[in-house]
Protein backbone atom coordinates (compact mmCIF):
# COMPACT_ATOMS: atom_id res chain seq x y z
CA UNK A 1 0.00 0.00 0.00
CA UNK A 2 2.77 2.37 0.91
CA UNK A 3 4.71 1.73 -2.25
CA UNK A 4 1.70 2.40 -4.38
CA UNK A 5 1.07 5.73 -2.72
CA UNK A 6 4.27 7.52 -3.52
CA UNK A 7 6.64 4.94 -4.85
CA UNK A 8 9.69 3.56 -3.09
CA UNK A 9 10.93 6.91 -1.90
CA UNK A 10 7.72 7.43 0.01
CA UNK A 11 8.87 5.03 2.71
CA UNK A 12 11.06 7.71 4.24
CA UNK A 13 8.32 10.26 4.06
CA UNK A 14 5.88 7.90 5.67
CA UNK A 15 8.35 7.20 8.44
CA UNK A 16 8.67 10.90 9.07
CA UNK A 17 4.91 11.20 9.05
CA UNK A 18 4.59 8.54 11.72
CA UNK A 19 7.25 10.14 13.85
CA UNK A 20 5.48 13.47 13.71
CA UNK A 21 2.04 12.13 14.39
CA UNK A 22 0.10 13.61 17.31
CA UNK A 23 0.59 10.45 19.34
CA UNK A 24 4.34 10.69 18.99
CA UNK A 25 4.35 14.41 19.62
CA UNK A 26 3.24 13.71 23.19
CA UNK A 27 6.41 11.71 23.69
CA UNK A 28 8.69 14.40 22.42
CA UNK A 29 8.57 18.05 23.34
CA UNK A 30 6.04 20.78 23.33
CA UNK A 31 7.18 23.76 21.36
CA UNK A 32 6.00 27.15 20.30
CA UNK A 33 4.33 27.25 16.95
CA UNK A 34 3.97 29.63 14.08
CA UNK A 35 0.47 28.24 13.67
CA UNK A 36 -2.58 29.42 15.56
CA UNK A 37 -3.80 25.84 16.05
CA UNK A 38 -2.84 22.24 15.36
CA UNK A 39 -5.60 21.30 12.91
CA UNK A 40 -5.59 21.14 9.14
CA UNK A 41 -8.03 23.98 8.57
CA UNK A 42 -7.06 27.29 7.00
CA UNK A 43 -6.87 29.21 10.28
CA UNK A 44 -4.17 26.78 11.45
CA UNK A 45 -2.04 27.30 8.35
CA UNK A 46 1.49 28.65 8.36
CA UNK A 47 1.79 29.03 4.59
CA UNK A 48 -1.02 29.90 2.18
CA UNK A 49 -0.58 30.21 -1.58
CA UNK A 50 -3.27 31.78 -3.80
CA UNK A 51 -3.91 31.63 -7.52
CA UNK A 52 -6.78 32.64 -9.75
CA UNK A 53 -8.16 30.25 -12.35
CA UNK A 54 -8.89 31.66 -15.80
CA UNK A 55 -12.60 31.67 -14.90
CA UNK A 56 -11.95 33.99 -11.94
CA UNK A 57 -12.19 31.35 -9.23
CA UNK A 58 -9.72 31.91 -6.41
CA UNK A 59 -7.86 28.79 -5.32
CA UNK A 60 -5.88 28.52 -2.09
CA UNK A 61 -3.39 25.83 -1.14
CA UNK A 62 -2.14 25.74 2.42
CA UNK A 63 0.04 23.84 4.87
CA UNK A 64 -1.55 23.05 8.22
CA UNK A 65 -1.34 20.15 10.59
CA UNK A 66 1.15 18.31 8.38
CA UNK A 67 -1.15 18.33 5.39
CA UNK A 68 -1.64 20.29 2.20
CA UNK A 69 -5.24 21.30 1.57
CA UNK A 70 -7.01 23.36 -1.06
CA UNK A 71 -10.24 25.32 -1.22
CA UNK A 72 -11.78 27.69 -3.72
CA UNK A 73 -13.77 30.87 -3.67
CA UNK A 74 -16.14 32.35 -6.23
CA UNK A 75 -16.29 35.71 -4.43
CA UNK A 76 -12.62 36.67 -4.12
CA UNK A 77 -12.06 35.04 -0.78
CA UNK A 78 -15.15 36.14 1.12
CA UNK A 79 -16.44 32.60 1.30
CA UNK A 80 -14.50 29.39 0.75
CA UNK A 81 -15.53 25.95 -0.38
CA UNK A 82 -15.05 22.99 1.94
CA UNK A 83 -11.34 22.18 2.14
CA UNK A 84 -10.09 19.20 0.17
CA UNK A 85 -7.04 17.35 1.47
CA UNK A 86 -4.33 16.97 -1.14
CA UNK A 87 -2.44 14.58 1.10
CA UNK A 88 -4.34 12.03 3.13
CA UNK A 89 -1.39 11.21 5.38
CA UNK A 90 0.27 13.61 7.77
CA UNK A 91 3.62 14.40 6.18
CA UNK A 92 6.81 16.05 7.32
CA UNK A 93 6.22 19.04 5.09
CA UNK A 94 9.12 21.35 4.34
CA UNK A 95 8.55 24.11 6.88
CA UNK A 96 11.56 26.20 5.87
CA UNK A 97 10.96 29.95 5.68
CA UNK A 98 10.81 30.01 1.89
CA UNK A 99 8.86 26.78 1.38
CA UNK A 100 5.16 26.66 0.49
CA UNK A 101 2.82 24.62 -1.71
CA UNK A 102 2.47 25.84 -5.32
CA UNK A 103 -0.49 25.49 -7.64
CA UNK A 104 -1.63 26.56 -11.08
CA UNK A 105 -5.07 26.12 -12.65
CA UNK A 106 -5.54 25.69 -16.39
CA UNK A 107 -8.41 26.68 -18.66
CA UNK A 108 -10.03 23.27 -18.31
CA UNK A 109 -10.10 23.62 -14.53
CA UNK A 110 -7.29 21.13 -14.03
CA UNK A 111 -5.11 21.89 -11.01
CA UNK A 112 -1.39 21.15 -10.94
CA UNK A 113 0.11 21.29 -7.47
CA UNK A 114 3.59 20.71 -6.05
CA UNK A 115 5.14 20.84 -2.60
CA UNK A 116 8.19 19.60 -0.72
CA UNK A 117 8.60 17.23 2.17
CA UNK A 118 11.52 16.34 4.39
CA UNK A 119 11.98 12.70 3.52
CA UNK A 120 14.50 11.73 6.19
CA UNK A 121 15.94 12.82 9.52
CA UNK A 122 18.79 14.63 7.78
CA UNK A 123 16.14 16.95 6.35
CA UNK A 124 16.80 15.99 2.78
CA UNK A 125 13.93 17.28 0.73
CA UNK A 126 11.76 15.78 -1.95
CA UNK A 127 9.54 17.61 -4.40
CA UNK A 128 6.17 15.93 -4.91
CA UNK A 129 3.52 16.79 -7.47
CA UNK A 130 -0.10 15.93 -7.95
CA UNK A 131 -3.04 16.92 -10.14
CA UNK A 132 -6.77 17.24 -9.84
CA UNK A 133 -8.84 16.50 -12.91
CA UNK A 134 -12.23 16.94 -11.27
CA UNK A 135 -12.14 20.62 -10.38
CA UNK A 136 -10.36 20.18 -7.08
CA UNK A 137 -12.70 17.53 -5.66
CA UNK A 138 -9.84 15.05 -5.39
CA UNK A 139 -6.14 14.79 -6.11
CA UNK A 140 -4.03 12.00 -7.50
CA UNK A 141 -1.55 10.39 -5.09
CA UNK A 142 1.50 12.70 -4.91
CA UNK A 143 4.55 11.47 -6.79
CA UNK A 144 8.20 12.56 -6.84
CA UNK A 145 8.93 15.03 -9.63
CA UNK A 146 12.21 13.26 -10.35
CA UNK A 147 13.44 9.72 -9.84
CA UNK A 148 16.68 11.04 -8.40
CA UNK A 149 16.80 10.55 -4.67
CA UNK A 150 19.07 13.40 -3.62
CA UNK A 151 17.64 16.40 -1.83
CA UNK A 152 15.26 18.69 -3.73
CA UNK A 153 13.45 21.73 -2.40
CA UNK A 154 12.02 25.12 -3.35
CA UNK A 155 9.95 24.08 -6.33
CA UNK A 156 8.18 26.70 -8.41
CA UNK A 157 5.35 26.26 -10.92
CA UNK A 158 4.23 28.45 -13.79
CA UNK A 159 1.57 27.96 -16.43
CA UNK A 160 2.27 28.66 -20.10
CA UNK A 161 -0.39 30.13 -22.38
CA UNK A 162 -1.03 26.73 -23.97
CA UNK A 163 -1.53 25.00 -20.62
CA UNK A 164 1.97 23.56 -20.33
CA UNK A 165 3.10 23.46 -16.71
CA UNK A 166 6.71 24.47 -16.12
CA UNK A 167 8.44 23.43 -12.90
CA UNK A 168 11.81 24.48 -11.52
CA UNK A 169 13.47 23.55 -8.25
CA UNK A 170 16.79 23.37 -6.39
CA UNK A 171 18.43 19.96 -6.50
CA UNK A 172 21.49 18.59 -4.71
CA UNK A 173 22.16 15.55 -6.93
CA UNK A 174 25.51 16.91 -8.13
CA UNK A 175 27.06 16.77 -4.68
CA UNK A 176 27.31 12.98 -4.98
CA UNK A 177 29.71 12.79 -7.93
CA UNK A 178 31.64 15.73 -6.50
CA UNK A 179 32.08 13.92 -3.20
CA UNK A 180 33.10 10.72 -4.97
CA UNK A 181 35.72 12.71 -6.85
CA UNK A 182 37.00 14.17 -3.61
CA UNK A 183 35.87 17.65 -4.57
CA UNK A 184 33.92 20.13 -2.53
CA UNK A 185 30.47 21.08 -3.73
CA UNK A 186 28.75 24.34 -2.96
CA UNK A 187 25.01 24.83 -2.81
CA UNK A 188 22.66 23.05 -5.18
CA UNK A 189 21.63 23.21 -8.83
CA UNK A 190 18.67 24.73 -10.63
CA UNK A 191 16.72 21.95 -12.32
CA UNK A 192 13.56 22.10 -14.40
CA UNK A 193 10.94 19.97 -16.13
CA UNK A 194 7.66 20.57 -17.91
CA UNK A 195 4.32 18.88 -18.27
CA UNK A 196 2.15 18.86 -21.36
CA UNK A 197 -0.62 16.92 -19.67
CA UNK A 198 -1.55 19.54 -17.12
CA UNK A 199 0.78 18.35 -14.40
CA UNK A 200 -0.07 14.64 -14.56
CA UNK A 201 3.51 13.80 -15.57
CA UNK A 202 6.72 15.74 -16.11
CA UNK A 203 9.63 15.46 -18.51
CA UNK A 204 12.96 14.24 -17.29
CA UNK A 205 14.69 16.71 -15.00
CA UNK A 206 17.29 18.90 -16.69
CA UNK A 207 19.86 21.16 -15.12
CA UNK A 208 19.87 24.86 -15.95
CA UNK A 209 22.66 26.00 -13.63
CA UNK A 210 24.95 24.30 -11.15
CA UNK A 211 26.12 25.70 -7.81
CA UNK A 212 23.22 27.89 -6.90
CA UNK A 213 22.29 28.85 -3.37
CA UNK A 214 20.40 25.93 -1.84
CA UNK A 215 17.89 27.51 0.49
CA UNK A 216 16.04 30.39 -1.19
CA UNK A 217 12.78 30.41 -3.10
CA UNK A 218 12.81 30.92 -6.85
CA UNK A 219 11.10 33.70 -8.75
CA UNK A 220 9.34 32.47 -11.89
CA UNK A 221 7.29 34.00 -14.72
CA UNK A 222 6.75 33.67 -18.45
CA UNK A 223 8.17 36.09 -21.03
CA UNK A 224 5.81 35.04 -23.75
CA UNK A 225 4.68 31.60 -24.81
CA UNK A 226 7.37 28.94 -24.41
CA UNK A 227 9.83 31.17 -22.56
CA UNK A 228 9.87 30.70 -18.79
CA UNK A 229 12.13 32.99 -16.81
CA UNK A 230 13.67 32.04 -13.47
CA UNK A 231 15.46 34.36 -11.05
CA UNK A 232 17.47 32.70 -8.30
CA UNK A 233 20.20 33.33 -5.78
CA UNK A 234 23.30 32.06 -7.50
CA UNK A 235 26.76 31.32 -6.13
CA UNK A 236 29.21 33.40 -8.14
CA UNK A 237 33.00 33.11 -7.94
CA UNK A 238 34.33 33.51 -4.45
CA UNK A 239 31.18 32.21 -2.80
CA UNK A 240 29.21 35.37 -3.60
CA UNK A 241 25.47 34.68 -3.31
CA UNK A 242 24.01 37.33 -5.61
CA UNK A 243 21.01 36.99 -7.89
CA UNK A 244 21.00 35.66 -11.44
CA UNK A 245 18.33 35.23 -14.08
CA UNK A 246 17.80 33.05 -17.12
CA UNK A 247 15.24 33.33 -19.89
CA UNK A 248 14.60 29.92 -21.41
CA UNK A 249 14.97 29.56 -25.17
CA UNK A 250 12.17 27.03 -25.03
CA UNK A 251 10.65 24.77 -22.41
CA UNK A 252 13.55 22.33 -22.72
CA UNK A 253 16.46 24.75 -23.12
CA UNK A 254 17.68 27.21 -20.54
CA UNK A 255 19.21 30.47 -21.68
CA UNK A 256 22.23 32.54 -20.79
CA UNK A 257 22.74 33.33 -17.14
CA UNK A 258 22.79 37.05 -16.42
CA UNK A 259 23.54 38.78 -13.14
CA UNK A 260 20.73 40.90 -11.72
CA UNK A 261 22.96 42.90 -9.42
CA UNK A 262 26.50 42.88 -8.07
CA UNK A 263 25.81 43.09 -4.36
CA UNK A 264 28.90 41.11 -3.39
CA UNK A 265 27.27 39.08 -0.62
CA UNK A 266 30.02 36.61 0.09
CA UNK A 267 28.56 34.23 2.61
CA UNK A 268 28.57 30.51 3.21
CA UNK A 269 25.16 30.34 4.73
CA UNK A 270 21.49 29.87 4.08
CA UNK A 271 19.89 33.29 3.65
CA UNK A 272 16.41 31.67 3.55
CA UNK A 273 15.35 34.74 1.60
CA UNK A 274 14.62 34.36 -2.09
CA UNK A 275 13.68 36.84 -4.83
CA UNK A 276 10.47 37.79 -6.58
CA UNK A 277 9.92 38.19 -10.33
CA UNK A 278 7.12 39.53 -12.49
CA UNK A 279 7.07 40.34 -16.20
CA UNK A 280 4.71 43.03 -17.44
CA UNK A 281 2.67 42.79 -20.65
CA UNK A 282 5.21 45.18 -22.12
CA UNK A 283 7.99 42.70 -21.46
CA UNK A 284 9.68 44.56 -18.60
CA UNK A 285 11.26 42.23 -16.03
CA UNK A 286 10.67 43.36 -12.44
CA UNK A 287 12.85 41.78 -9.75
CA UNK A 288 12.95 42.40 -5.99
CA UNK A 289 15.43 40.78 -3.61
CA UNK A 290 17.23 40.87 -0.29
CA UNK A 291 20.98 41.09 0.15
CA UNK A 292 23.48 41.82 2.84
CA UNK A 293 26.45 42.33 0.53
CA UNK A 294 29.43 44.61 0.70
CA UNK A 295 28.06 46.76 -2.12
CA UNK A 296 24.58 47.14 -0.65
CA UNK A 297 22.50 45.84 2.22
CA UNK A 298 18.75 45.50 2.51
CA UNK A 299 15.84 45.13 0.14
CA UNK A 300 16.18 46.18 -3.49
CA UNK A 301 14.31 46.42 -6.76
CA UNK A 302 15.53 46.60 -10.35
CA UNK A 303 13.99 46.26 -13.78
CA UNK A 304 15.20 44.97 -17.12
CA UNK A 305 13.96 46.29 -20.46
CA UNK A 306 16.12 44.03 -22.59
CA UNK A 307 14.83 40.61 -21.67
CA UNK A 308 16.90 40.18 -18.54
CA UNK A 309 20.31 40.90 -20.05
CA UNK A 310 20.86 44.02 -17.99
CA UNK A 311 19.12 45.61 -15.05
CA UNK A 312 18.61 49.12 -13.78
CA UNK A 313 20.56 50.44 -10.82
CA UNK A 314 19.13 48.72 -7.72
CA UNK A 315 16.65 50.84 -5.83
CA UNK A 316 16.53 50.50 -2.05
CA UNK A 317 13.12 49.56 -0.66
CA UNK A 318 11.72 50.24 2.79
CA UNK A 319 13.02 51.72 5.99
CA UNK A 320 16.49 50.37 6.63
CA UNK A 321 15.99 50.46 10.42
CA UNK A 322 12.75 48.46 10.15
CA UNK A 323 14.32 45.33 8.72
CA UNK A 324 12.54 45.30 5.33
CA UNK A 325 12.27 41.86 3.79
CA UNK A 326 10.16 39.26 1.94
CA UNK A 327 9.45 41.31 -1.19
CA UNK A 328 6.82 40.39 -3.75
CA UNK A 329 6.31 42.21 -7.03
CA UNK A 330 3.46 41.82 -9.52
CA UNK A 331 2.78 43.63 -12.79
CA UNK A 332 -0.94 43.53 -13.58
CA UNK A 333 -3.75 45.85 -14.52
CA UNK A 334 -1.47 48.59 -15.78
CA UNK A 335 0.26 48.84 -12.43
CA UNK A 336 3.37 47.31 -10.95
CA UNK A 337 2.69 46.58 -7.30
CA UNK A 338 5.26 45.69 -4.67
CA UNK A 339 4.74 44.62 -1.07
CA UNK A 340 7.19 43.69 1.65
CA UNK A 341 7.42 43.18 5.39
CA UNK A 342 8.83 45.55 7.96
CA UNK A 343 9.22 45.07 11.70
CA UNK A 344 9.50 47.81 14.30
CA UNK A 345 10.38 45.70 17.32
CA UNK A 346 6.78 45.06 18.21
CA UNK A 347 4.61 44.59 15.15
CA UNK A 348 5.04 43.34 11.61
CA UNK A 349 3.58 45.52 8.87
CA UNK A 350 3.03 45.03 5.15
CA UNK A 351 4.19 47.98 3.12
CA UNK A 352 3.02 48.75 -0.40
CA UNK A 353 4.17 50.90 -3.29
CA UNK A 354 3.05 51.01 -6.90
CA UNK A 355 4.32 52.19 -10.26
CA UNK A 356 2.22 53.42 -13.16
CA UNK A 357 5.15 53.50 -15.62
CA UNK A 358 6.45 49.93 -15.51
CA UNK A 359 8.83 50.51 -12.62
CA UNK A 360 10.46 53.81 -13.55
CA UNK A 361 8.87 55.75 -10.70
CA UNK A 362 7.08 54.59 -7.58
CA UNK A 363 4.47 55.86 -5.15
CA UNK A 364 5.33 56.71 -1.57
CA UNK A 365 5.33 53.50 0.51
CA UNK A 366 2.28 53.02 2.74
CA UNK A 367 1.24 50.45 5.30
CA UNK A 368 -1.67 48.25 4.25
CA UNK A 369 -1.73 45.55 6.97
CA UNK A 370 -0.15 44.66 10.29
CA UNK A 371 -0.02 41.93 12.89
CA UNK A 372 1.59 41.33 16.27
CA UNK A 373 2.60 37.68 15.95
CA UNK A 374 4.19 35.38 13.39
CA UNK A 375 3.12 35.59 9.78
CA UNK A 376 3.69 34.17 6.32
CA UNK A 377 5.40 36.13 3.58
CA UNK A 378 3.09 38.63 1.83
CA UNK A 379 2.04 37.52 -1.66
CA UNK A 380 0.25 39.29 -4.51
CA UNK A 381 -2.16 37.69 -6.94
CA UNK A 382 -4.24 39.16 -9.76
CA UNK A 383 -7.61 38.38 -11.23
CA UNK A 384 -7.42 40.28 -14.48
CA UNK A 385 -6.59 43.83 -13.49
CA UNK A 386 -7.55 43.49 -9.81
CA UNK A 387 -4.59 42.84 -7.51
CA UNK A 388 -4.98 41.30 -4.06
CA UNK A 389 -2.73 40.89 -1.03
CA UNK A 390 -2.60 37.35 0.35
CA UNK A 391 -1.18 37.16 3.86
CA UNK A 392 -1.52 34.42 6.49
CA UNK A 393 -1.09 35.60 10.07
CA UNK A 394 -1.20 33.69 13.32
CA UNK A 395 -3.02 36.34 15.31
CA UNK A 396 -5.44 37.63 12.69
CA UNK A 397 -5.99 34.63 10.44
CA UNK A 398 -5.86 34.67 6.66
CA UNK A 399 -6.14 38.04 5.00
CA UNK A 400 -7.11 38.44 1.35
CA UNK A 401 -7.63 42.07 0.53
CA UNK A 402 -8.01 44.03 -2.71
CA UNK A 403 -5.35 46.63 -3.29
CA UNK A 404 -6.55 48.74 -6.19
CA UNK A 405 -4.74 51.80 -7.46
CA UNK A 406 -3.11 53.48 -4.46
CA UNK A 407 -0.66 55.65 -6.37
CA UNK B 1 -6.75 5.33 6.16
CA UNK B 2 -8.58 7.27 8.81
CA UNK B 3 -6.82 8.83 11.76
CA UNK B 4 -3.12 8.69 12.51
CA UNK B 5 -0.97 5.63 13.17
CA UNK B 6 -0.04 5.24 16.80
CA UNK B 7 3.56 5.49 17.95
CA UNK B 8 3.73 1.78 18.74
CA UNK B 9 2.20 0.76 15.47
CA UNK B 10 4.39 3.24 13.70
CA UNK B 11 7.55 1.95 15.33
CA UNK B 12 6.62 -1.57 14.36
CA UNK B 13 6.05 -0.54 10.82
CA UNK B 14 9.34 1.32 10.77
CA UNK B 15 11.15 -1.80 11.86
CA UNK B 16 9.28 -3.71 9.21
CA UNK B 17 10.46 -1.16 6.71
CA UNK B 18 14.01 -1.63 7.88
CA UNK B 19 14.43 1.92 9.11
CA UNK B 20 14.21 1.35 12.82
CA UNK B 21 17.13 3.65 13.52
CA UNK B 22 14.91 6.57 12.75
CA UNK B 23 12.58 5.54 15.50
CA UNK B 24 15.33 5.04 18.07
CA UNK B 25 16.68 8.54 17.64
CA UNK B 26 13.26 10.11 17.62
CA UNK B 27 12.17 8.62 20.90
CA UNK B 28 15.17 9.87 22.86
CA UNK B 29 14.85 11.14 26.42
CA UNK B 30 13.75 14.74 26.94
CA UNK B 31 16.52 17.13 25.97
CA UNK B 32 18.02 19.84 28.13
CA UNK B 33 17.45 22.39 25.39
CA UNK B 34 16.34 25.73 26.72
CA UNK B 35 13.59 27.66 24.97
CA UNK B 36 14.83 30.93 23.54
CA UNK B 37 12.02 33.39 24.07
CA UNK B 38 11.36 37.09 24.35
CA UNK B 39 13.96 38.51 26.76
CA UNK B 40 16.25 35.47 26.49
CA UNK B 41 18.92 37.43 24.62
CA UNK B 42 19.16 40.01 27.38
CA UNK B 43 19.47 37.16 29.88
CA UNK B 44 22.24 35.48 27.87
CA UNK B 45 24.19 38.74 27.79
CA UNK B 46 23.66 39.21 31.54
CA UNK B 47 24.58 35.66 32.46
CA UNK B 48 27.85 35.75 30.51
CA UNK B 49 28.84 39.33 31.23
CA UNK B 50 32.58 39.65 31.77
CA UNK B 51 33.30 36.28 30.17
CA UNK B 52 34.34 35.76 26.56
CA UNK B 53 31.37 34.07 24.93
CA UNK B 54 30.77 32.57 21.52
CA UNK B 55 27.11 32.50 20.51
CA UNK B 56 26.32 30.37 17.47
CA UNK B 57 23.05 30.51 15.55
CA UNK B 58 22.21 27.52 13.39
CA UNK B 59 19.38 25.26 12.25
CA UNK B 60 18.73 21.60 11.53
CA UNK B 61 17.78 22.16 7.89
CA UNK B 62 20.78 24.36 7.09
CA UNK B 63 23.43 22.54 5.05
CA UNK B 64 26.40 24.79 5.92
CA UNK B 65 25.39 24.56 9.59
CA UNK B 66 25.68 20.78 9.56
CA UNK B 67 29.23 21.05 8.31
CA UNK B 68 30.23 23.77 10.76
CA UNK B 69 28.71 22.36 13.93
CA UNK B 70 31.37 19.64 14.52
CA UNK B 71 34.10 22.25 14.00
CA UNK B 72 32.49 24.32 16.70
CA UNK B 73 32.46 21.28 18.96
CA UNK B 74 36.22 20.94 18.48
CA UNK B 75 36.68 24.63 19.19
CA UNK B 76 34.77 24.32 22.46
CA UNK B 77 36.87 21.33 23.49
CA UNK B 78 40.08 23.20 22.68
CA UNK B 79 39.02 26.43 24.41
CA UNK B 80 37.56 25.66 27.83
CA UNK B 81 37.94 29.32 28.78
CA UNK B 82 35.34 30.39 26.24
CA UNK B 83 31.65 30.10 27.06
CA UNK B 84 29.84 28.50 24.11
CA UNK B 85 26.15 29.11 23.56
CA UNK B 86 24.22 27.66 20.64
CA UNK B 87 20.80 28.84 19.51
CA UNK B 88 18.81 26.84 16.98
CA UNK B 89 17.18 29.65 15.04
CA UNK B 90 15.26 27.79 12.38
CA UNK B 91 11.63 28.57 12.22
CA UNK B 92 9.70 26.44 14.66
CA UNK B 93 8.78 23.53 14.88
CA UNK B 94 12.58 23.18 15.18
CA UNK B 95 12.27 19.54 16.23
CA UNK B 96 14.09 19.47 19.58
CA UNK B 97 15.06 15.81 19.24
CA UNK B 98 16.80 16.39 15.92
CA UNK B 99 18.41 19.53 17.33
CA UNK B 100 19.75 17.70 20.37
CA UNK B 101 20.95 14.77 18.28
CA UNK B 102 22.98 17.04 16.04
CA UNK B 103 24.43 18.89 19.02
CA UNK B 104 25.38 15.60 20.69
CA UNK B 105 27.02 14.31 17.53
CA UNK B 106 28.96 17.56 17.14
CA UNK B 107 30.35 17.40 20.68
CA UNK B 108 28.27 20.33 21.85
CA UNK B 109 26.05 18.58 24.38
CA UNK B 110 27.72 20.39 27.25
CA UNK B 111 27.35 23.83 25.70
CA UNK B 112 24.49 26.06 26.76
CA UNK B 113 21.97 25.14 24.10
CA UNK B 114 18.81 26.99 23.18
CA UNK B 115 16.14 26.47 20.57
CA UNK B 116 13.82 29.24 19.37
CA UNK B 117 10.70 28.85 21.47
CA UNK B 118 8.55 31.61 20.06
CA UNK B 119 6.93 31.46 16.64
CA UNK B 120 7.30 35.23 16.31
CA UNK B 121 10.85 34.91 15.05
CA UNK B 122 10.99 38.47 13.74
CA UNK B 123 10.79 39.70 17.33
CA UNK B 124 13.39 37.26 18.61
CA UNK B 125 15.82 38.21 15.86
CA UNK B 126 15.14 41.90 16.36
CA UNK B 127 16.15 41.66 20.02
CA UNK B 128 19.44 40.06 19.01
CA UNK B 129 20.25 42.23 15.99
CA UNK B 130 17.62 44.48 14.38
CA UNK B 131 19.22 44.03 10.97
CA UNK B 132 19.33 40.23 11.05
CA UNK B 133 16.93 38.65 8.54
CA UNK B 134 17.50 35.08 9.69
CA UNK B 135 20.41 33.82 7.62
CA UNK B 136 22.29 30.99 9.33
CA UNK B 137 24.89 29.97 10.38
CA UNK B 138 25.83 33.12 12.23
CA UNK B 139 28.28 33.55 15.08
CA UNK B 140 28.50 36.38 17.57
CA UNK B 141 31.70 36.81 19.56
CA UNK B 142 31.16 38.66 22.82
CA UNK B 143 34.32 39.90 24.47
CA UNK B 144 35.06 40.34 28.15
CA UNK B 145 34.33 44.03 27.66
CA UNK B 146 30.97 43.27 26.07
CA UNK B 147 32.10 44.19 22.58
CA UNK B 148 30.25 42.07 20.00
CA UNK B 149 31.54 41.12 16.59
CA UNK B 150 29.34 39.15 14.21
CA UNK B 151 30.47 36.55 11.68
CA UNK B 152 27.92 35.89 8.94
CA UNK B 153 28.02 32.42 7.48
CA UNK B 154 30.51 29.74 8.32
CA UNK B 155 33.24 31.03 10.63
CA UNK B 156 36.92 30.39 9.93
CA UNK B 157 38.52 28.45 12.74
CA UNK B 158 41.57 30.71 12.52
CA UNK B 159 39.41 33.76 13.17
CA UNK B 160 37.88 32.11 16.23
CA UNK B 161 41.30 31.10 17.56
CA UNK B 162 42.60 34.61 17.03
CA UNK B 163 39.63 36.14 18.85
CA UNK B 164 40.01 33.65 21.68
CA UNK B 165 43.69 34.48 22.05
CA UNK B 166 42.77 38.16 22.17
CA UNK B 167 40.47 37.42 25.08
CA UNK B 168 43.31 35.85 27.03
CA UNK B 169 41.56 32.51 26.99
CA UNK B 170 43.62 29.34 27.21
CA UNK B 171 44.02 27.76 23.74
Amino acid sequence: MIQSFLGASFAGAFAAAILHSPACAQMTHQHASEAACEGTELRCATKVTPTFAPDGTLWLAWMAGGRVSVASSKDAGQTLSSPVPVTTQQLSLDWGPDARPKLVVDRKGGIALAFSIFRDQSFNGQVLFTRSEDGGKSFAPPRPITANNESQRFEALALDEDGTVFAAWLDKRNRVPAKEAGKSYDGAALFFASSRDGGASYTEATMAQDNTCECCRLGIAFAGRGHPVVVFRNIFDGGVRDHAITTFKDLATSGEIYRVSTDDWQIKACPHHGPSLSISPGGVYHVAWYTNGKARKGLFYAQSRDGGRSFSEPMAIGQADHNPGRPYVLAAGGLTTMVWKEFDGDKTVIMLMQSRDDGQSWSTPKMIASTVDSSDHPLLVANGSQVYLSWMTKADGYRFQPIGDQT
Amino acid sequence: MKGYPTCAAGAGLLVALGIGLLAVSSFAAPSPLKPFERGSWREVLRAHAGRPTLVHFWGVTCGPCKLELPELGKFMKDHPGIDVVTISADLVPNLPDATQAMLDKAGLASAENFVFGDGYVERLRFEIDPSWQGDIPRTMLIGRDGAISTIEGTADRSDLDKWSAGQGARP
